[in-house]
């Protein structure tokens, strides 16, 4: 409950900040979508020239697509650690968090909570119902709830994995350079992973599971029947990396506070 | 009950050599190479609850290493540490909530919106009840002067409205002890006054534990009873101001100002029963040190009646000046005469 | 004069210095090309299917372009938006702009010696590992490495010229983030990183050949690959430098408007 009042009050702060750079709100949301049409052009394009990927139809592969943009856009919202070694490492602004009687981690969080990025969930919503109605596929009473909790489970492994990445500030001088590149690895998990090889597939199955935040979990509405083990393992697989990253990260905070910056 | 409780408090970092040229850089790539370093080195004080007491010491002497341990930022190498009851870095969360801290060079506002939306999250942070917090807020506001400021954004505000405006926001839970990292750093004379009345007012009204660090010497003289001096990781003086500046402080300065030229010559024949020490760059400016024990009126008297006088300035010696004058002397007895010519710096820090 | 010139020369030994500091950076970095390079291999393979040609690149060819263009990336590729929009929002501007030094050169020399570092340390390393994994054929004549080098270079002066003005821009928009996120996305798209120009329908093809992105990956990619050949190497060339000199012409149009916009009303 405490959480949650604080969560209001941030993202009401958030929100009259914004207030003062309304363009910028817009920029963001544009840079967001630019991006995410890049990668929907990749998919067009691959498809002039080709009729099925890995077996995977055109509409699958954009459905997967919008699935995957649904828990990105709401991670890049609440889970925004891209600046988290220059501003709280290097400009020192750790030890003021240190300071305040709330969880470290959630108070980063919530001082870099970036609304517009949900707007990127969104049109993933609007992707999945388009081409969903062009494969025909068949709206359950389960199709929601099982939205919102592979939604839920893929926004886990995200902040998992990034939250172990960024506790590495906290040994290394500048490990920065890794998140912009993890950028690029996430986006594997949104083709259909059989198309990888062998390594390729396990490192995104169990090393970097990106394959649990798009494929996997997008199979099951798609009637997909040889991921749908895959698919229900989504939660677990989100359970055990926020645990991995929260661990890391509370070991990395206890060296800060024994080394300092 | 002390409200703060060091006893052998030691901080060791390891500090990462950098080998020198592109070989080095190579090599430390794949094999890096540390120092230990100790910036605290088992120190022991208490501060008793109601104090104000000031934590002086040269750059680097490991004071905010210390504060960072009381403030339950960094966990010590060894040794005893109590505040509030509390051991800082163990029960953290609850710990913070009965301190207050300020970095004079760090905001803890958000920057773009009204201060006053900054108080408002602070308030739920600290799980502070809403009328307590109005109570609270406006006697900040009022003994601080905020009311037109409440709404501005924090950019938009001076450095010394932004600081009053940080000592609200450290202060909005009532904590019964904070810290203060150079709280007047930067200020012009007018704010620092307001803000150590406004300290000294809160330390009567409340029995505040006050701890804090400044470079100036004048926030110690308005502020603290006692003053704890570290150098190299330990304390070398724990006790009171007047006794300090009885025993260390090196003088006065005076800056002369003329209208026609005055020969230094003529200015020592002015004060030559007296043990002072003239210097001037040039005939239009001259320098004269006064030691402790010679009224600063004594020597203008003699100067005033004789000289054209256009400008007058008295330097009062700073803590890091007497610290390096500590330093210097290599050990705890008084110093050597000190020389007119070593205290340059002063002169640049005031 | 020659004096100037050794002091922007040390700004790239600074520049490699500081990076072999970061070994984090370094190792992971080798890591994830590899791993891009290998992603991308399989999902061309799937692609590609049974056999054929598409734009013009057979599988093989199409391995090589990815290998090549990717490495090529680490040679290009740097943050020189990002760090003159802080730059200019920290106000550390001012004060390089008063140094008698030129700003611009300085950063494309910071840049340059970035370049350096991933090129010995990360491209050749990375090439090598490329070659392991993934049939990349690379040309065996010595004039189609010593041309590529070349372009190599022109694609670090338009890329670095691209980010230079994006950060520049910083003084103009309250808030450059966005375009510098917009950027580095179109150039990554555009500049046939992800799909080789060839393989856009006609139309965006065509647009694209009016616009400097082609000039950073796609051309000097198709030199390296064989699939441009002979005379056309120099039209190619040619191509590049003029690139390079039109994109001059923002670049100090908008480096000149920064500094009347500091000097004359203070930021």
């Amino acid at each position: 409950m405490y959480y949650l009042g604080l969560m209001g009050e941030y993202l009401k702060n958030y929100m009259k900040t914004r207030m003062t750079y309304r363009a910028d709100f817009w920029v963001e949301v544009i840079s967001d979508l630019l991006f995410q049409a890049t990668n929907l052009i990749f998919i067009f394009v691959i498809f002039m020239h080709t009729n099925s990927l890995g077996g995977w139809s055109e509409s699958e592969v954009v459905f997967v697509y919008g699935f995957f943009m649904v828990p990105f856009g709401v991670f890049s919202c609440f889970v925004n650690l891209w600046n988290f070694s220059e501003r709280y490492i290097v400009k020192g602004e750790m030890d003021r968090i240190m300071t305040r009687p709330a969880y470290n981690l959630f108070q980063i969080f919530l001082e870099n909570v970036d609304p517009p990025a949900l707007v990127g969930s969104i049109i993933g919503g609007i992707i999945m119902v388009i081409s969903g109605g062009q494969l025909g596929l068949s709206f359950e009473w389960w199709t929601i709830p099982a939205l919102l909790l592979f939604t839920l489970s893929a926004v886990a492994i995200y902040t998992g994995i990034y939250t172990t990445l960024t506790s590495l500030s906290f040994y290394s001088d500048a490990p920065t350079g890794i998140l912009p590149l993890m950028y690029n690895v996430q986006g594997y998990g949104r083709y259909p992973v059989t198309i990888y090889n062998r390594a390729i597939q396990v490192l995104l199955t169990w090393i970097l599971p990106f394959a649990f935040v798009g494929v996997y979990p997008a199979s099951l509405f798609l009637e997909r029947e040889e991921m749908r083990q895959m698919a229900w393992l989504t939660p677990l697989v989100g359970l055990v990396f926020l645990a991995i990253g929260l661990t890391s990260w509370n070991y990395g905070v206890k060296r800060y506070r024994g080394a300092g910056s | 009950m002390a409200a703060i409780e060091v006893r052998d408090l030691r901080k060791t970092f390891k500090v990462q050599k950098n080998r020198e040229g592109l070989k080095g850089a190579f090599l430390d790539l794949f094999k890096r190479e540390y120092n230990e370093v100790a910036a605290v080195k088992d120190i022991s004080f208490q501060i008793p609850e109601g104090e104000i007491c000031g934590y002086i010491g040269e750059n680097g002497a490991g004071k905010s290493t210390t504060i960072k341990m009381l403030t339950g930022i960094l966990v010590p190498t060894s040794g005893h540490l109590k505040v509030g009851g509390f051991v800082p870095y163990a029960e953290r969360e609850k710990f913070v909530q009965h301190i207050g801290v300020v970095f004079g060079q760090r905001s803890q506002l958000w920057w773009d919106i009204g201060v006053i939306e900054s108080f408002e999250l602070l308030r739920k942070v600290y799980r502070v009840p809403q009328d307590e917090y109005k109570k609270r807020l406006d006697e900040l506001v009022e003994r601080l002067q905020l009311q037109e400021l409440l709404n501005r954004p924090v950019r938009k505000l001076s450095l010394g409205q932004r600081m009053r405006c940080e000592l609200v926001a450290a202060l909005l839970h009532n904590p019964s002890i904070v810290f203060l990292d150079e709280p007047t750093i930067g200020l012009d004379i007018v704010v620092k006054s307001e803000i150590r009345d406004f300290l000294k007012d809160m330390n009567r009204e409340h029995g505040t534990t006050i701890l804090l660090t400044t470079h100036d010497l004048q926030d110690i003289e308005a502020l603290c009873s006692r003053v704890i001096m570290l150098d190299d990781g330990r304390i070398i003086y724990d006790g009171g101001l007047e006794e300090l500046k009885d025993r260390w402080g090196t003088g006065k300065e005076v800056l002369f100002q003329f209208g026609t030229a005055t020969k230094l010559d003529q200015l020592r024949g002015w004060t030559g029963a007296l043990p002072v020490i003239w210097t001037a760059e040039n005939d239009l400016n001259a320098k004269v040190w006064i030691p402790r024990d010679i009224g600063v009126s004594e020597v203008l008297g003699q100067v005033v009646g004789q000289a054209d006088i256009t400008d007058i300035k008295i330097i009062e010696t700073n803590t890091d000046e007497i610290v390096r004058s500590i330093y210097q002397s290599g050990s705890a007895d008084k110093p050597a005469d000190t020389d007119a010519e070593s205290k340059e710096g002063a002169v640049i820090h005031v | 004069m020659s004096n100037q010139w050794g002091a922007y020369l040390d700004f790239i030994r600074i520049r490699f210095l500081t990076m072999l500091a970061y070994r984090v950076n370094y190792y992971s970095g080798i890591l994830i090309y590899s791993l891009n390079i290998g992603v991308y291999y399989f999902t061309w393979k799937a692609i590609y299917g049974s056999g054929g040609e598409l734009g013009g690149f057979t599988a093989s060819q199409m391995t090589t372009y990815l290998a090549v263009s990717w490495m090529a990336r680490a040679f290009y590729f740097n943050n020189l938006d990002r760090e003159i929009s802080t730059d200019i929002r920290d106000g550390s501007i001012a004060i390089q702009f008063i140094r008698p030094y030129n700003y611009l050169i300085v950063k494309m020399m910071q840049g340059f010696g970035e370049g350096m570092f991933r090129f010995i340390m990360l491209m050749v390393p990375g090439m090598a590992i490329a070659m392991l994994l993934f049939p990349v054929k690379l040309p065996n004549e010595a004039s189609a490495w010593a041309g590529f080098l070349v372009m190599l270079f022109f694609s670090f002066l338009i890329n670095s010229q691209l980010n230079v003005i994006t950060g520049l821009m910083s003084f103009f928009v309250e808030n450059n983030e966005g375009f510098m996120r917009m950027k580095r996305v179109v150039v990554d798209l555009f500049s046939g990183l992800i799909i080789p120009i060839s393989l856009f329908p006609g139309w965006l093809g065509g647009i694209m050949s009016f616009l400097p992105f082609q000039a950073i990956t796609y051309l000097p990619g198709s030199v390296f690959t064989g699939r441009i050949q002979g005379a056309s190497i120099w039209n190619v060339l040619g191509i590049q430098v003029i690139w390079f000199v039109i994109l001059l012409i923002p670049m100090i149009g908008l480096y000149r408007a920064s500094r009347k916009r500091l000097f004359v009303q203070g930021g």
